[in-house]
């Protein structure tokens, strides 16, 4: 259908639109024409991704010089496909009602490993692998000496696609992984270099967050990415923690004796070349003592998107006297890993911030903060220069060389920690030097920078306030949309105590209780006899969960749940818990029932769905605050206290409601499933916890669903389980033949939480829809 | 003609007393009001009982005709304990050995009172589910407690349908939806059976010689009265005699039914079509009722929509709830 959103034709490919999708699709436009960033929290199963999608691209076709691109980001490989389905779907709706051939170019892009068709290469098994064998085969100066040395390997593909690939651009369509797999095969072209060269003129890409966020790959892939783009982060909840990684550094003693042995490969590999090729070397210095001038002009000129850890003034100056010549350089990193062992070589705990690190180096080995700021552009310089070939094997001196980098540019926003074991066992020694992200603002901060519209969505975003302060950028919208329901198909319940009046909750003084624990059994138990098909459980951690599990085996509590369910535990193994998640699947189908214990954080509460009878409830056994002892979590929380004036417990206790609330939203994936959400803590009960919600599941948490007890939530779950499974028929039963269906039959739903294009446009509905969006 | 297997779950969450007294007792009270209901709607039908517990399933009554042994059946199975759990895959192949072997032209039915949330089968139920769907068996399902996918995907496949009850009056009144047959559909085969259509005879009083006699549906029933009457039903091709129809004859094989039972089943295969509503406004020509010759009087008047006669309210209600068939346009057939 056609829609008119304030003025912009907007071409939608299904025949009915939610309320909430059409009051979704009017902030967004209001961001865009606004030219800001954006903040929406929409819940799952109502067709963010096609809204998102639609009004982008009717956008671009409306004001093609305001918005050249939308850069779509999304977390994992299924994901990412999902969205490039969905835009299919739009463009081909587009063709049928345009009749013209749209000239739009979408693709998605992944890396090497799942795009790779060179026969041997693609079929190695890491990720890690590909990229290195890719690279002995492609580097530039592998392919320099094939012209004098014909018998050495090359890849057919890259060598086409060099030779061909970039005359003639990629003809307009909408790729995905296996579409550009296919084309690079039918051209014989590399599909991994053809994509990565078409994001430059494409109007579409979809990819991971690492390719904007993450230093290193940004630097290599979207740097040169126009500015008049929109940026959507889907699934953004996380988007604080992801850029907290990408900047942070882990050292342990593996990693400094590794690169110990690339320090004396360097050393080697550059005595030969003085001996063969010293011109070479006289070369890079000339370059170095030029400066990174290059950089600096591209910068400028607004080409490249700025690089968290190539700092400004690097650029303007020309590399130390110090590490300009390849020795001293090897001899320089050679006294810094010297000395970072022996900070290793601790028996308690070493907290500092980032000035005084560089002073204790300086007076202990001479090493000055200028030479160590362009550790990491010299260091990839000299591997060019020395042209080796496997940078994989280079990994951990790279690593050392940008901590170096890191360390002295930013004063703010860092720590480090040295531990010389790890808490759980605190007589093996395994020390570790945390180079800690503290602030998500600076891995993000480029991106919000250089793009003219950013949009951070998800279905679990509140409370929504807090998104801007700790990622530090100001947005022009901020809004909540809930979902409208033909009925209500979500039942939140906070289970405050047993039915012995013992009060439950996961706190740290009374978790280890016995009485607590045979509540949370008994509460398991009873659910587990009235719930059909599929639970998920989902515990604070794995500790708490394997001793609440051991106790339960020893009280006989699992024996008898078993007689009910098959019980599926989560692991850290990945192989494990996905072998246990099919099973699960499985007994979910065959009407065996099942119950999946899993952990908050863990695999199965972040990226994996339950729909239907795969999760008819979710448990949620305590409010999985993180580990608060981690020296970590405690600096960051201060560097948030004193930094963004957020109170730790304020942080603390959003950042385990996010993840409640992305724990129970496994359930609901859609306006026609039903869960249960038991929330198994008196905690929860509270305004402020309550509060952090997501506004989609506060609103039918209503007084009458707190702080029950086991035979309270029992009883209403059963009579909400009946009235589930009773208005999926009543619906479609009128009296004489009645065909069981899944999905609620279209007149119920239509006119309340679906719309036709009439219906949009009376006046009463869309006063109806202005009030779905909550300004916060 | 239908078949149906009623199969009741007796497994350990029928103890549970959301139902009064308890689930058991409650669905069996029902049951048995529905196989009365069932036998006068549909008395050339037959209904059997499985009940299924502890991972098995066993037959409590065979496929039969008459509802007397079916509910004695029921009133005794009230006594019997409630344990372990119930097997789908096990009641619904008894209930499908039987009803494969029956004839095409009848509807193979069978409707699953569940009361657990599992099921423990010794194979792959979907396997079962596609023989079943190959055999043309339609499955219902009426669930005490809440949905389970397996049930949902079972009568999807199958063509049944699938409720869950919210209280007792909602248990009966789901129960009642299956007292109807489904319509005939297209696909079902048409075959020629043989019926006898028997008269009751009493032998008169004056007539020295008439003795009574037993009825040949009581020679091997232990229970029952005397069993001796003077009049009956007698078979009109091997005279064997019975007291009550309709009955499949013990000797010769025939069934035996009256014509008014032919009649009510008739009815449900080939439902009357819904009469035409419309505002007496438009209607001038026809003052008058065409069945009860009563003047229209009413708002709206109905039309048939085969032979265009015009009916008030309260004999449209009268012809699709009790006759069946428009008597005008079976008037105009028998006289052409």
């Amino acid at each position: 259908m056609k829609l008119n959103i304030e003025g912009l034709l907007v071409y939608f490919p299904y025949d009915y639109i939610y309320p909430e999708q059409y009051s979704y699709m009017l902030e967004l436009k209001r961001t865009l024409d606004a030219k800001g960033h954006g903040v929406l929290e929409m819940p799952s199963g109502t067709g963010k991704t096609i809204s998102l999608l639609s009004l982008i691209v009717a956008y671009q076709r409306e004001y093609p010089l305001e918005v050249t691109k939308l850069i779509y980001c999304s977390r994992t490989v299924p994901e990412i496909e999902k969205v490039v389905e969905e835009l299919r779907k739009l463009m081909e709706f587009y063709s049928k009602e345009t009749g013209e051939k749209n000239n739009i170019l979408a693709l998605a892009l992944s890396s090497r490993k799942n795009l790779c068709v060179h026969p041997e290469v693609s079929s190695l098994r890491f990720g890690k692998e590909v990229d290195g064998k890719c690279h002995s085969l492609t580097a530039s100066y592998i392919r320099a000496q094939r012209h004098s040395n014909p018998s050495l390997p090359s890849c057919r593909f890259y060598e086409e696609f060099d030779a061909m690939g970039k005359q003639v651009p990629l003809p307009a369509g909408v790729y995905n992984l296996d579409d550009l797999k296919d084309f690079g095969r039918r051209k014989g072209w590399c599909p991994y270099y053809l994509a990565r060269y078409s994001i430059l003129h494409a109007n579409i890409i979809v990819y991971s967050y690492h390719y904007l966020l993450d230093p290193k790959i940004a630097d290599l892939v979207s740097k040169e990415l126009s500015k008049k783009s929109v940026v959507v982060f889907d699934e953004a909840h996380n988007i604080d923690n992801v850029c907290i990684d990408s900047m942070s550094v882990n050292i342990t003693r593996r990693t400094l004796d590794r690169s110990q042995a690339n320090v004396e490969t360097l050393q080697n590999t550059i005595l030969k070349i003085k001996e063969t090729d010293a011109a070479k070397l006289k070369e890079e210095y000339r370059r170095l003592v030029e400066g990174l001038k290059e950089a600096n002009v591209a910068r400028e000129t607004d080409i490249y998107m700025s690089n968290p850890v190539l700092p400004d003034e690097i650029l303007q100056e020309a590399v130390p006297g110090s590490i300009r010549t390849a020795e001293h350089f090897v001899g320089f990193m050679k006294r810094f890993l010297e000395y970072l062992k022996a900070r290793l070589r601790i028996h308690h705990v070493v907290q500092e911030s980032a000035p005084q690190f560089l002073k204790d180096i300086f007076e202990k080995v001479c090493i000055d903060r200028k030479p160590l700021r362009f550790c990491a552009e010299r260091l990839r310089s000299l591997l060019r220069t020395l042209e080796i070939a496997d940078i994989a094997d280079f990994s951990a001196i790279t690593l050392i060389s940008n901590f170096a980098t890191l360390v002295s540019t930013y004063s703010k926003g860092f720590t480090i920690i040295i531990e010389p074991f790890e808490d759980r066992t605190p007589t093996i020694a395994n020390p570790v030097l945390h180079f800690s992200c503290m602030d998500p603002s600076i891995a993000i901060k480029p991106v919000f920078e250089r793009f003219q519209s950013v949009i951070i969505t998800s279905g679990t975003l509140s409370p929504l306030d807090i998104y801007p302060r700790i990622l530090d950028f100001r947005p022009v919208t901020v809004a909540s949309f809930t979902m409208t329901l033909a009925r209500t198909c979500l039942c939140p319940l906070v289970v405050g105590r047993g039915n012995d009046q013992v009060a439950m909750t996961s706190k740290f003084e009374t978790r280890e209780d016995f009485a607590v624990i045979r509540n949370y059994g008994n509460l398991l138990l009873e659910m587990s006899a009235i719930v059909p098909d599929g639970i998920v459980a989902f515990f604070t951690s794995y500790t708490y969960m394997e001793n609440i599990v051991a106790s339960w085996y020893e009280q006989g509590i699992l024996e008898n749940v078993q007689r009910n369910k098959l019980i599926f535990i989560e692991t850290p193994d990945a192989a494990e818990t996905s072998m246990a998640l099919e099973k699960y699947q499985e007994a979910c189908e065959n009407g065996r029932g099942a119950i999946l214990l899993s952990v908050a954080r863990g695999k199965v509460s972040e990226g994996i769905d339950f729909v239907h009878h795969f999760g008819r409830a979710v448990i949620m056994f305590g409010v999985p605050y993180v580990y608060t002892q981690s020296r970590i979590l405690k600096a960051r929380l201060e560097y948030l206290r004193d930094q963004f004036q957020i109170r730790e417990n304020d942080f603390l206790t959003f950042d385990a409601m996010r993840h409640a609330a992305q724990c129970v939203g496994r359930a609901i994936r859609g306006k026609t499933d039903y869960g249960l959400m038991i929330f198994a803590d008196k905690r929860y009960a509270r305004a402020d916890k309550r509060g952090k919600l997501p506004r989609w599941i506060q609103e039918h948490l209503t007084d009458g669903s707190l702080n029950l007890t086991i035979d309270e939530t029992v009883q209403l779950s059963k009579h909400f389980l009946r009235q589930m499974a009773h208005s999926i028929h009543d619906i479609s039963n009128c009296n004489v033949q009645c065909f069981c269906q899944l999905n609620l039959s279209q007149e119920d739903q239509l006119g309340l939480s679906l719309l036709t294009l009439e219906q949009l446009q009376s006046e009463d509905m869309l006063q109806k829809i202005a009030q779905i969006a909550h300004q916060a | 003609m239908r078949h149906l297997y009623v199969v009741i779950d007796t497994s350990r969450t029928m103890e549970d007393q959301d139902l009064k007294p308890n689930r058991l007792t409650s669905t069996l009270k029902l049951v048995e009001y529905f196989v009365e209901e069932y036998f006068d709607q549909n008395p050339i039908s037959q209904v059997g009982i499985i009940t299924t517990k502890n991972k098995r399933a066993e037959k409590l009554t065979d496929l039969a005709g008459n509802p007397k042994k079916h509910i004695d059946a029921l009133k005794k199975a009230k006594d019997s304990t409630c344990g372990g759990e119930p097997s789908l895959y096990n009641s619904l192949s008894l209930a499908m050995q039987t009803l494969k072997h029956m004839p095409g032209h009848s509807s193979r039915e069978v409707l699953i009172i569940f009361s657990s949330l599992t099921t423990c089968d010794p194979a792959n139920i979907y396997e079962l589910v596609k023989t079943l769907k190959a055999l043309k068996i339609r499955v219902s399902v009426i669930g005490l407690s809440a949905e389970v996918r397996v049930c949902t995907v079972l009568t999807r496949e199958t063509g049944g349908s699938y409720h869950v009850i919210l209280d007792e009056s909602h248990f009966r009144e789901l129960l009642m939806f299956h007292v109807k047959p489904p319509p005939a559909t297209s696909s079902s085969e048409c075959s020629l059976i043989r019926m006898g259509f028997p008269q009751h005879t009493i032998a008169s009083i004056s007539d020295q010689d008439a003795k009574p006699s037993f009825s040949q549906a009581h020679l091997d029933s232990t229970s029952g009265g005397p069993g001796l009457s003077m009049g009956g039903y007698f078979c009109p091709q091997c005279q064997a005699k019975y007291t009550e129809l309709p009955v499949e004859c013990k000797v010769c094989g025939l069934t035996l039914v009256s014509a008014p039972h032919l009649a009510r089943s008739f009815h449900h295969l080939f439902p009357l079509e819904a009469f035409q509503e419309s505002p007496l406004l438009l209607h001038h020509t026809e003052r008058f009722c065409e069945a009860c010759q009563g003047e229209l009087k009413d708002k709206s008047v109905f039309t048939c929509p085969s032979c265009n006669s015009v009916f008030c309210v309260e004999c449209d209600l009268f012809i699709h709830d009790t006759l069946h068939c428009c008597p005008s346009c079976i008037h105009s057939r028998s006289a052409p």
